[in-house]
């Protein structure tokens, strides 16, 4: 099967895969990369556990043929989120707050949130819940996922 | 000994942060699918295309390459072709009689997932189909016209699979039971006027957001070893390793992290784990099969539809005669564990009110169609669906608001429940109540709904519930299962630590935490003294499935009391007392220095005055109720019917809290499943097939269709189950629905008596009732 060489920038370090190009980006994180953060809750973009950031914008990766991602692009996983200021405080937040219960769409949540504060670090609830609209969670009807935000928002970095 | 006394450490009530959180926030929990098993097989299901017939063979097409997978069918079944539930009835592949639309057939499994279908595309399947009964409404219609047999017009007692002596029931019939108080006849005798109704409800899919998973490993000694996604280890090896000739011993099962499963892993895992086993088994390789969305909504257990009818005798004053409810659910085309469903349903469809003359009928109904199975709340929700809509309707009968005929009738201590039990302990009625009426303002704004008034742009409306949910198995139950909890001190990286061996699961409800918490304050230690791995059949003893709100009430009190005990032989060979984790440390270390580990064993038990009769159906249904109530807020949009539920208060007495945070949480998002069940999820039966096979088309709440919540408890402990704690999983999805329902009505002045309550559905009964008001 004809592959293709691509170089991204992972979680902040570079990394180079050779994969057919309408290959899942999700199962190229998950199996190549063994980034098993990112998760499959349907498979065809409805749930949102399978979010990931390119170039900052939470997308799912589940609908994303690996060819599509042009070498240089920045991808952020859920594994990559401790190495920032702002996902640390995020995880902190989110286990405080008890906003993961069963935790399968925390992986896709939490990035979301990354996106929505580091594009907007004082969102109102409406804006808060807007930008989690795309990611299913079955478990916490949410109320502590919008306590977790805006309690990370009150901290977060430039935000005093 | 008060609780406060008994509380060593102060971490029962405490809202600390779940031990789990740091991997699951970093993205490190490990799910079915994420484990690593090298040399993994992959396998397919094939399935019935038919929802009714006659399997006369299933044959792999001998053009097809098969030379690098293996086809299992019932012949290759090692034991007894059943998957054990209740009645020992259902195959574990059919061979004989196909009941159900994808009803397994036969397994294939290969190295990879594409060679293992494309040789399950080769599997010829010939079937004689037979006529088949679809839908509920089927079943309804044949009770209605007398056609579904059970054991209460012949008289005799009843149960699963016909009743002692009598003829069999109807074979639509899988099961039927009865509680029977008073003399209901007598009751109608005495009323001023009767009230009757019906409701029904639909399927409601689990949709835990990780879809099902398991991985069947041979082992060297010939056992099984199962991993993955579920909610019951125990389970597991109970129902399956006759079919697969082992000993129970030899069937070893491992829970993986779990991605919710609210019932839905309950019951279900037991079939899949078998059809993982087989080809495991044939091909001495580990097999692992995966759902995807599809498959997972398609061929997995739902809640059960319900129909239930009431017929209810009321005085002038309020007062209740009578109490006469059938409830009717559909099991789908095998009784699985559906006996027990309809138990808990008909022990709650009357529940909750004085009334000294009741009779409730309860029948699982059979369709050719998926089992049903268990969900949150296990019939509980749609019996409560039923009684608290009804309840209203009493209420506006004898011209008295919801409210005010609630707090006259609702049970009391020292008030009889309908088998018989007399409500003496930790009765948190009418505290909730009293507390969610306050709280919610509730007379004020009743007062104010606007009941379909004409020119409106927006109908406001505002209705409650009032429900009781008995926690634990039913009756005597819990003594009996001999519910087991280990505790191990031992030494991880030379520091004294203390293992929780039991067998309940995390699956998101906070387990983990909150029976280390109960460990930790009964030994007297901060909880990171603690550990508490997921359960391996291997490792813990048997403490039960986790399910029926159990957990924290039965196995964490036996580990509480584990904890205790522990403490009190450290002391005992220190000769002085643990006083924190300092002390601890050092009193465990010489003691495993000089006696090696330690283990202490606990069972729980029940106090003697727990009487329940499971022939008549009389006596203590559960070891405790905790009591709930919902009020709804909802506006309607009188141009579109869009029904928006702006707030929810709701009042909980679920004995002592031991985690404030983690309780809220798991409150809020049970309502949030309790409002899909109620105003969005649908999913119905079109041609034996469920309707819909994706997130796309069964739709649940995002985060921007909840509304506000204020949630409040009451707490009445339960001092037989120290720390206190009675259930709670369950009681979030009991109630909101008839509270939404009640509330719709209070707006637009229309009963809604199908759930879900839809636009579509609105929209037809305000254009009749125009219809009718023009004439
Ligand atoms: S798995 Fe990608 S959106 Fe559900
Ligand atoms: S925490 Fe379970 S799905 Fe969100």
């Amino acid at each position: 099967m004809k592959t293709i060489t691509r170089i991204w920038k992972v979680n902040g370090e570079e990394k180079t895969v050779k994969v057919p190009p309408m290959r899942r980006l999700l199962d190229v994180l998950r199996e190549d990369l063994g980034l098993k953060g990112a998760k499959e809750g349907c498979g065809e973009g409805e749930c949102g556990t399978c979010t990931v950031l390119i170039n900052g914008a939470p997308m799912v990766s589940c609908l994303i043929p690996a060819g599509q991602v042009r070498d240089g692009t920045e991808i952020m996983t859920v594994e990559g989120l401790e190495k920032t200021e702002g996902g640390r405080l995020l995880q902190e937040v989110y286990a405080d707050k008890g906003s993961a219960q069963c935790g399968f769409c925390i992986p896709g949540m939490i990035l979301s949130s990354y996106a929505l504060l580091s594009r907007n670090p004082n969102p109102d609830e409406a804006a808060i819940r807007e930008a989690h609209a795309g990611n299913l969670c079955r478990c916490t009807g949410y109320q502590k996922i919008v306590e977790a935000v805006q309690a990370a928002a009150r901290k977060w970095p430039g935000n005093k | 000994m008060t609780v406060a006394e008994n509380s060593r450490k102060g971490l029962v009530g405490r809202g600390v942060s779940r031990v789990d959180a740091s991997d699951k926030v970093r993205g490190l929990a490990r799910y079915a699918d994420d484990l690593d098993v090298p040399g993994c097989w992959h396998g397919v299901i094939v399935r019935s295309p038919v929802s009714r017939g006659t399997l006369r063979s299933v044959k792999l097409d001998p053009a097809c390459d098969a030379s690098k997978a293996v086809v299992v069918t019932a012949q290759d079944i090692p034991g007894p072709n059943i998957v054990v539930m209740h009645d020992r009835a259902m195959p574990l592949l059919a061979f004989d009689e196909i009941r159900y639309i994808g009803e397994p057939l036969a397994v294939v499994a290969a190295p990879t997932r594409r060679q293992a279908i494309e040789v399950a595309e080769h599997v010829r399947i010939e079937i004689d189909e037979l006529p088949a009964i679809l839908t509920t409404a089927e079943l309804v219609r044949k009770f209605k016209a007398g056609e579904l047999k059970t054991g209460v017009e012949q008289n005799a007692p009843r149960g699963v699979g016909g009743f002692a002596g009598g003829a069999p029931e109807s074979p639509d019939v899988l099961c039927s039971q009865s509680i029977v108080k008073g003399d209901v006849e007598k009751g109608f005798a005495e009323a001023d006027q009767i009230v009757e109704a019906e409701y029904t409800a639909g399927h409601q899919e689990q949709l835990y957001i990780e879809p099902q998973g398991l991985v069947a490993i041979p082992q060297k000694d010939g056992g099984i070893l199962i991993e993955g996604s579920m909610q019951c280890p125990y389970y597991i090896q109970h129902e399956l390793h006759e079919a697969l000739n082992l000993p129970a011993g030899k069937l070893r099962v491992r829970q993986a992290a779990v991605g919710g499963a609210f019932g839905g892993k309950e019951e279900f895992p037991s079939m899949l784990a078998g059809y993982c086993a087989l080809p495991a088994m044939k091909a001495k390789k580990p097999v692992k099969i995966v759902y995807d969305r599809h498959q997972d909504i398609l061929y997995t257990t739902k809640r059960h539809p319900v129909w239930v009818r009431h017929k209810t005798g009321v005085k002038k004053d309020g007062t209740i005669t009578a109490l006469k409810v059938d409830f009717l659910l559909d099991g789908g085309a095998y009784l699985t564990l559906s006996d027990v469903v309809m138990y808990r349903g008909i022990l709650h469809a009357a529940m909750g009110y004085r009334c000294d003359h009741v009779f409730v009928n309860g029948i699982v109904g059979r369709t050719n169609t998926f089992p049903s199975g268990a969900f949150r709340g296990f019939g509980a929700p749609q019996a409560i669906w039923g009684v608290e809509s009804h309840v209203d309707a009493l209420a506006r009968a004898c011209g008295m608001t919801p409210h005010e005929f609630r707090l006259k009738n609702c049970l009391r201590v020292g008030d009889t429940t309908p088998t018989g039990m007399v409500l003496r302990d930790s009765v948190g009625s009418p505290a909730v109540l009293e507390e969610a009426l306050k709280t919610s303002r509730f007379a004020d704004k009743f007062a104010k709904c606007s009941r379909g008034r004409k020119g409106a742009r927006k109908w406001y409306g505002i209705g409650l519930s009032f429900f009781a949910h008995g926690s634990g198995f039913t009756g005597d139950g819990e003594s009996k299962i001999g519910t087991k909890v280990a505790l191990d001190l031992g030494f991880e990286n030379a520091s004294p630590v203390v293992f929780i061996r039991v067998s309940s699961t995390e699956m998101g409800q906070g387990a983990l935490t909150v029976l280390s918490q109960m460990a930790a304050d009964g030994l007297g230690v901060d909880l990171d003294r603690v550990r508490y791995p997921l359960p391996d059949t291997g490792l813990v003893p048997n403490s039960g499935p986790t399910v029926a709100s159990r957990t924290t009430m039965v196995v964490g009190s036996t580990v509480y009391s584990a904890a205790c005990k522990l403490r009190q032989r450290l002391e005992e060979s220190a000769g002085r007392p643990i006083a924190g984790s300092k002390s601890f440390e050092q009193i465990a270390s010489k003691y495993l220095a000089e006696h090696g580990p330690l283990r202490v064993v606990e069972a729980f038990k029940l106090p003697d005055t727990v009487r329940w009769d499971q022939a008549t159906f009389r006596g203590d249904a559960y070891p405790a109720f905790a009591w709930g109530c919902n009020v709804a807020e909802v506006e309607v949009d009188t141009r579109t019917l869009e029904i928006k539920v702006k707030k929810v208060t709701a009042c909980f007495d679920v004995g002592r809290v031991i985690n404030p945070v983690l309780v809220k949480g798991q409150v809020e998002g049970g309502l949030t499943q309790a409002l899909g069940y109620a105003v969005m999820e649908k999913i119905g039966i079109k041609g034996g097939r469920f309707d819909a096979n994706r997130m796309q088309t069964y739709v649940i709440p995002t985060a921007l269709d909840v509304p506000e919540y204020d949630i409040t408890f009451v707490e009445y402990p339960y001092e037989f189950a120290a720390p206190g704690a009675k259930g709670v999983g369950e009681m979030p999805m009991d109630g909101l629905a008839p509270a939404i329902a009640n509330a719709i009505e209070a707006a637009t002045g229309i009963r809604m008596t199908d759930l879900p309550i839809t636009p579509e559905k609105l929209f037809k009964e305000v254009t009749t009732k125009c219809a009718k008001d023009a004439k």
